[in-house]
């Protein structure tokens, strides 16, 4: 019998185990094994890796788990059928439901009741045995041991025996051999893996640490005594079980038993209720034609035939009942006045559209629908729905608990890993490294750093750890292996997995740190992989603003609907070929408006490429130059092959789509729909580059057969590894430009209103409210202050010109004491400063912080005056409550505030101002320095030096180490270019002074105007407040 | 004239940096706070342009060099102590105000002849590398303002226009007060006490009135007198420095029976003695004595010094010595009943300090087991004075046969034979090995230079005689042989 591993944990035992399924899966195969159980802590969190890497390692992947039970003796368990694995997963949801995030126990009465189906093991050091002998005795331990054979019988208990090489582990292991001769349970010999190969045990030292929150100098026995608990193969395990060859034998027999793997979940989509009579099928198709009716007018010709086809396939592939479900999820928003917008690939689909699931009429757009669903396909079809982040989001996730039940539905996990600044100062910590050195290095690579820039060794001598540094070696290796495992178990951002009721059954839920959220113990790959369905339920900042703006239009009697906007006004193409274009959805950041003025969009389409063209997939495809070359004209339009024209027509030659790829897939490499299927999964799964490489070489050999030249598979093969990287299906590109040309048309015709939603649903987008204020300002727009006689909570439009800010817009506000105040003003307005302090219920802090912001300046005299006359009022019960008396309101000793002062108070207490920007009272103690607004009459090539407020530092992995700053002053966005060499030498100057002085040369191409860099220097401090930066890599 | 302060500016950064002569010259800042909330408190005027409350990155970025430290208190009470001294030399009615400040009572001092002295004290105090400010005045308070202001000494004639343009972080509002009178634009003394007293105090509180009567100097208040002859320590310079120890023997006798005296007198005894040579090169040579028993008795302190005397060898002449008694109360304590403690525990620790001036301090105590993997690894810990009880019998009591070390360890060459030991040669001990059990691993400090990893095994020789050997890094040995 081969020897199988059945007790190996993986780093999805939190700190406890040190390598990852897939590693151990790889080691398991080189070594010969033919299975490897997975028993990681209370979860199966690591079992889908492992069943996955498994399946194509030919390694069969066991279901295994630790469970903790309520006495802290630790149970592994291994699953032999799939009610087995149902009561696993039941029992451990119950205990993680109950419990804070990670301290699930379970009872040893619910264990004996969910027992079925499992196989349990005697356990390693922390085993009820063990650690029954080791505090009391072996009597003890037989007694614990009974109490295992009782819950689970002797069939189904196998005495777990361990040789480390440790010296003393005999006696231990003497006594187990003679308890299980003696109850006549089987022996089984594991390693009790707790690392793939012997030099990961280092990482798992450092967990080690990192869990009992010690250094490695001081962790003393706790740390692993030698490097032995790795995979062993056969004759390495069989040689230290010379004397128990059935234990090693037993492993064999007992994988043999559980048959069970994840290939068998047997999981099932809920149906969606229909009216009697009607099948799934029968009631989407109805709903379908009713809403193509809505949507088309007639259905008649290509709109029916597409229709019938998906329809067809939807019904052959049984998905009808999630199309139902969205479409009722949809339903349900709209109901309570929330806009609500698929995205992805859905777009692709023309039921969907006709459901109003989506907006793109796929159609009319010419979008691939196999790019959604096609017939080979067996997972289920991303939707992913846009909402307005916040309430209205959050009430939708409700709804889908209240209708599928706690345990029938839960948010998808976010495996959160080690990575970049964190993971040095962790591992750093546990190594001994002084804090100041840490803090150094934290410092000097604030917000992470590239590792393709800068090596890590580079990286610590800039923090000052020497070369020599003893410990330099440990820390950069131990840095590079911890990389890359998982830390925690977070929240996905919006997906939720459904089921008809039995979600616990099939994975693990535990509690979201976040109130009134369940997650469960899978993440977005694990739950594709296991063909579970999961709808996405975004936030969207920008919904959120459009919706805002909406409903300010119509209240102010010029309704807007979003969906029947004119899609050819030239005043908003206007706007965006002139890159102004701050504040509007995907094309605001400063690589879209460098491109803009060169991409120059004229219609909707080209809107959708502007969007999907400025990603990692895309530049590093090289597809950007090309693409704008080939528009300007500067370069002929060519394709790699004639038969690719009519798929790359529309972007002139070039691949920028996903669809794109597929399409060339099918059509020059003669993939079938099933293949473009398993295509685009790759495609999708960041995770293995090696299943990219073989889809890869794969579709290199489907183009060479095909008589697809050389140049053109290269090129092809190209575009599809950057795609990899990040690339935007052509449906997602045009549902993302339509809330893109929404917000632009805002813009540009309902400008209050657009700036208005923009901060009322702060924070979003790329821009600080202070630079959305000073943009609209530039655009003609008047932002009144703060006032208490005036604002309401949220920005207000009082003309096609006028904002009023609202009073949220002031930091510290309670939303009670707000509220309270609007209604108290509703009832009558305030007569004089101590009427509204006997009729509001602000704390002493809120009245200040509202007098210092100028919200009261409509009942006193100035805002000293009101700060002056706010403190005199004492708080308290109503009867007691005293205001300043009438003839004492006009007296204050207070002089008012200078500008700079007003400015300094609008930025602490709002983190903006109304009025100018405050680099116009610096302008006067600037010699030599060119505005923002002065460099488009500037002449390229001339040395310049800008100065401003530091509103974005991007340093884009793409970018090879340059860094792009953005300052803003009083005349709007100067954008400036850091060369590597340079950002290395004023890193920290960059990367924390609020503001800069950039001298370098100017550059204009095309109207993009960008400083060359030459040199950095903080502005000087003249009192001027700092603004916040978004910062990006 | 009444009243004196002698304040150090940045006194922490000030302290810190007379004891630490690589700090001399240094771009050196203060800090304070962890990790990104790290803030600069104070930093030495070579730091251009770092002002206190920058961040630390910020002052990284903006003084390439810079040196940061945190606040180090022993360096501070030596610095407050040296102050405290010089303000005795102007009266003996001193009050240690805070860390860095001294407030002394010059009622009735000649106001000519102080304020020379006080000029006199500045220099002095500067030219041990405490560069103090003196300010004098008709109250403490006012003192204390004028002290901040000094260059280096300041007498308060007219407080109404000295007071007027002072920043009002001088009356040192509360936070909160502070945020309040940002908002009214008060930044100055004067602005405040231009405010009406009445109507300050209806909107700031008691607290707010207080803070006005600071800011117009009204405040008065008893100084809390500190005595003169309490800080239980002596030192002395040698000028010039000593060649030998001898004359050393004479002064300490003379130290201990002072500080005896001052120790018994306050109702306290000494717990430990900390001896100081200051050499002539700058460096020093200290050592503590923890007492066997806290105790003011004079010869069992100078047995336990001259026993460590007689060994000390210095690279340098003698500049200085210092000793210093920490005070404690007479021990009250009651031993166990089972308790088996040492019947004259000052001659056992007069003979362990003995044997650690012969061996080394490192080289003393009693070996317990290291917490590690490694075998055999100990550390030596302080010998205790009383052998406790031992609390219960182990669950699993030792058993099997005993190894008896060998030490050092024999070395031995092995022969292998499929990766098992089938016999040794060479060295003490040779022969077949009939049977052998092992291997035993353990391995441990990776991340150290000396990392380190033995494999253990017991083997069973032809010719009789079971042992334990061992293979490290230095090749195999016979670590023991086995009852």
């Amino acid at each position: 019998m081969p020897f199988v591993e059945l007790h190996a944990r993986s780093a999805f035992s939190f700190l406890r185990a040190g390598s990852l399924p897939e590693a151990l899966v790889a080691e398991a195969a080189r070594l010969g094994m033919p299975a490897l159980a997975l028993c990681d802590r209370d979860g199966v969190y690591g079992a889908v890796r492992l069943h996955v890497s498994g399946r194509e390692a030919g390694v069969r992947a066991l279901v295994g788990c630790e469970i903790t039970m309520e006495d802290g003796s630790v149970v592994p368990v291994l699953v032999a059928t799939r009610a087995g694995y149902r009561g696993l997963c039941s029992l451990l949801t119950t205990a993680h439901l109950r419990a804070e995030k990670g301290e699930g126990r379970v009872a040893w009465r619910e264990l004996a009741e969910a027992c079925g189906g499992l196989v349990a093991l005697t356990g390693d050091e922390e085993g009820p045995l063990r650690r029954a002998w080791l505090e009391r005795g072996p009597a003890a331990a037989a007694e614990a041991g009974a109490r295992l054979a009782g819950i689970f019988g002797r069939d189904n208990l196998h005495v777990e025996i361990q040789r480390h090489r440790v010296a003393g582990e005999e006696r231990w292991n003497r006594f187990l051999v003679d308890w299980a001769r003696a109850g006549r349970l089987p022996l089984l010999a594991t390693n009790g893996v707790l690392h793939a190969t012997p030099e990961c045990c280092g990482v798992l030292d450092v967990f080690t640490c990192l869990r009992h929150r010690t250094t490695l100098d001081a962790a003393g026995r706790r740390l692993a005594p030698n490097r032995e608990r790795h995979l062993k193969d056969q004759r390495a395990m069989e040689e230290l079980f010379r004397d128990l060859p059935e234990a090693i034998a037993n492993t064999g027999k007992l994988a043999e038993r559980l048959e069970f793997t994840l290939a068998n979940l047997g999981y099932r989509f809920p149906d969606h209720p229909v009216p009697a009579g009607e099948s799934q099928d029968s009631f989407l198709r109805k709903m379908t034609y009713f809403g193509a009716q809505q949507r088309y007018g007639s259905v008649v010709g290509e709109v029916r035939r597409q229709l019938e086809r998906e329809l067809a396939l939807i019904a052959r592939l049984g998905f009808s009942g999630y199309f139902l479900i969205v479409w009722d999820l949809c339903a349900f928003a709209r109901e309570r006045g929330s806009l609500v917008q698929g995205r992805g690939s859905a777009a692709n689909s023309a039921v969907c559209y006709a459901l109003g699931i989506t907006a793109v009429d796929p159609i009319e757009s010419k979008l691939l629908f196999e790019r959604f669903l096609s017939e080979g396909r067996t997972d289920w079809p991303d939707i992913d729905l846009d909402l307005p982040s916040g309430e209205r989001r959050e009430e939708l996730i409700q709804e889908v608990y209240r209708r599928y039940g706690r345990r029938g539905a839960a948010m998808t996990a976010n495996v959160i890993t080690y990575r970049g600044r964190s993971t040095l100062r962790e591992v750093g910590k546990v190594l001994g490294f002084p804090d100041d050195t840490l803090d150094r290095f934290s410092n000097l690579f604030h917000g992470g750093d590239l590792p393709q820039t800068l090596e890590l060794e580079e990286q610590l001598r800039m923090a000052g750890v020497s070369d020599a540094h003893p410990r330099l070696r440990a820390l950069v290796d131990t840095c590079r292996r911890v990389r890359g495992l998982p830390r925690h178990l977070g929240q996905h951002s919006g997906g939720m997995v459904l089921s008809s009721g039995d979600l616990d059954q099939l994975v693990p839920l535990e509690n979201a740190r976040m109130p009134g959220r369940s997650v469960l113990q899978w993440d977005k790959s694990d739950i594709e992989d296991m063909g579970l369905l999961k709808v996405d339920l975004l936030g969207l900042g920008m919904m959120a603003a459009l919706q805002d703006a909406v409903e300010i239009c119509a209240q102010r009697g010029q309704p807007v609907d979003l969906a029947r906007l004119p899609k050819d006004d030239p005043a908003v193409f206007r706007m965006m070929q002139e890159a102004d274009t701050v504040g509007v959805f995907q094309v605001e950041s400063r690589a879209q408006m460098s491109t803009l003025p060169r991409m120059k969009p004229q219609n909707f389409y080209d809107l959708a490429v502007e969007v999907a063209i400025i990603r990692p997939g895309p530049i590093q495809g090289d597809a950007v130059n090309p693409y704008l070359k080939r528009r300007a004209g500067e370069e002929p339009v060519t394709y790699p092959d004639e038969r690719a024209r009519p798929i790359l027509e529309r972007t002139l030659g070039v691949v920028l789509f996903q669809e794109q790829i597929l399409r060339l897939a099918m059509e020059l490499g003669g993939f079938s729909a099933s293949e473009a299927d398993e295509l685009r999964r790759a495609i999708g799964f960041t995770r293995s580059q090696e299943r990219l490489d073989r889809m890869k070489a794969r579709l290199t050999v489907a183009f060479r057969e095909n008589g697809v030249s050389e140049p053109a598979v290269e090129y092809l093969i190209k575009s599809l590894a950057s795609f990899a990287l990040y690339g935007f299906p052509e449906s997602h590109a045009i549902s993302f430009a339509l809330i893109a040309y929404s917000s632009a048309w805002l813009k540009v015709n309902r400008a209050a209103a657009f700036y208005a939603s923009l901060l009322n649903c702060q924070p979003m987008g790329f821009y600080s409210p202070a630079s959305l204020v000073q943009d609209g300002r530039r655009h003609g727009i008047t932002f009144l202050p703060v006032c208490v006689q005036s604002s309401d909570g949220k920005c207000r439009v009082d003309s096609d010109t006028t904002v009023r800010l609202g009073l949220a817009t002031v930091r510290g506000m309670r939303a009670p004491a707000l509220q309270s105040m609007l209604a108290a003003r509703a009832e009558r307005p305030f007569a004089s400063l101590a009427d509204f302090l006997r009729r509001t219920r602000f704390s002493a802090a809120e009245r200040r912080v509202l007098a210092g912001a100028g919200a009261l300046n409509g009942l006193a005299d100035h805002r000293r005056s009101a700060l002056w006359r706010v403190e005199a009022f004492q708080g308290g019960d109503d009867l007691f409550r005293q205001a300043p008396e009438a003839g004492e309101e006009a007296l204050s000793p207070l002089e008012r505030m200078t500008l700079l002062e007003r400015l300094q108070a609008d930025y602490r207490h709002l983190s903006l101002t109304a009025g100018a920007h405050p680099m116009r009272l610096a302008r006067p103690m600037l010699a030599d320095v060119r505005t923002a607004g002065e460099l488009g009459g500037l002449r390229a090539g001339e040395r310049v030096r800008i100065c401003g407020s530091v509103i974005t530092r991007q340093r884009p992995g793409t970018a090879k180490g340059f860094c792009f700053i953005t300052l803003e002053d009083e005349t709007g966005l100067a954008n400036a270019i850091v060369r590597p060499r340079l950002f290395e030498e004023a890193r920290l100057v960059i990367n924390l002074e609020p503001a800069l002085v950039i001298t370098g040369r100017l550059q204009n191409e095309k109207g993009v105007i960008h400083v060359m860099a030459e040199e950095i220097a903080a502005m000087p401090d003249l009192g001027l407040p700092a603004q916040a930066s978004h910062d990006f890599h | 004239m009444s009243y004196a302060v002698l304040s150090v500016p940045d006194f922490a950064l000030h302290a810190l940096r007379r004891s630490d002569p690589e700090l001399c010259g240094q771009a050196v800042a203060l800090v304070a706070g962890e990790g990104r909330k790290a803030r600069v408190a104070a930093a030495s005027p070579e730091a251009r342009g770092i002002v206190p409350g920058l961040a630390a990155a910020l002052a990284m970025s903006r003084c390439p060099g810079i040196v940061f430290r945190r606040r180090d208190p022993a360096a501070e009470v030596e610095a407050h102590r040296l102050l405290l001294g010089a303000a005795f030399t102007l009266s003996p009615r001193v009050e240690s105000t805070c860390g860095g400040c001294c407030t002394v009572d010059l009622r009735g001092a000649d106001p000519a002849r102080t304020e020379a002295l006080m000029r006199l004290v500045a220099v002095e105090l500067a030219g041990t590398g405490l560069p103090a400010r003196i300010g004098a005045g008709a109250t403490p308070l006012l003192a204390s303002y004028a002290a901040r202001c000094a260059e280096p000494v300041l007498v308060v004639r007219d407080p109404r226009d000295f007071l007027a343009p002072l920043p009002l972080a001088f009356a040192d509002p509360a936070p909160a007060q502070a945020e309040i009178l940002r908002g009214w634009g008060i930044a100055t003394l004067g602005g405040l006490t231009a405010l009406p007293k009445a109507e300050v105090g209806r909107r700031l509180g008691s607290e707010g009135v207080l803070l006005w009567e600071r800011a117009a100097g009204e405040t008065l208040r008893v100084l809390r007198l500190v005595e003169p002859a309490r800080s239980f320590a002596a030192e002395w310079a040698y000028e010039p420095p000593v060649e030998s120890i001898e004359p050393l023997f004479f002064k300490l006798r003379r130290f201990a029976e002072r500080v005896a005296l001052e120790l018994r007198g306050a109702g306290f005894v000494a717990e430990k003695l900390s001896l100081t040579l200051l050499l002539e090169d700058e460096t020093d040579h200290r050592r503590e004595f923890r007492l066997p028993e806290p105790g003011a008795d004079v010869e069992g302190w100078m047995r336990v010094l001259n026993a460590h005397l007689g060994t000390v060898r210095t690279e340098a002449r003698v500049a200085g010595v210092r000793l210093v008694a920490a005070p404690a109360r007479p021990p009250e304590k009651q031993d166990g009943l089972f308790d088996a403690g040492l019947r004259d525990p000052a001659s056992f620790w007069e003979n362990i300090a003995r044997i650690a001036a012969i061996v080394g301090d490192d080289r003393v105590g009693t070996p317990a087991l290291a917490d590690t993997h490694r075998p055999d690894a100990f550390v030596l810990e302080r010998p205790s004075e009383a052998v406790t009880p031992s609390v219960e019998a182990p669950v699993h009591p030792p058993c099997g046969p005993t190894l008896r070390r060998f030490r050092p360890p024999w070395p031995v060459r092995v022969v292998c034979d499929a990766g098992s030991p089938c016999r040794l040669e060479g060295g003490r001990l040779e022969g077949d090995v009939r049977a052998a059990l092992g291997p035993w691993r353990s391995a441990g400090d990776w991340w150290k230079p000396q990392a380190w990893a033995v494999e253990t095994w017991q083997v069973e020789l032809a010719g009789g005689g079971v042992y334990q050997i061992a293979c490290m890094d230095a090749g195999w040995c016979v670590e023991g042989i086995l009852d």
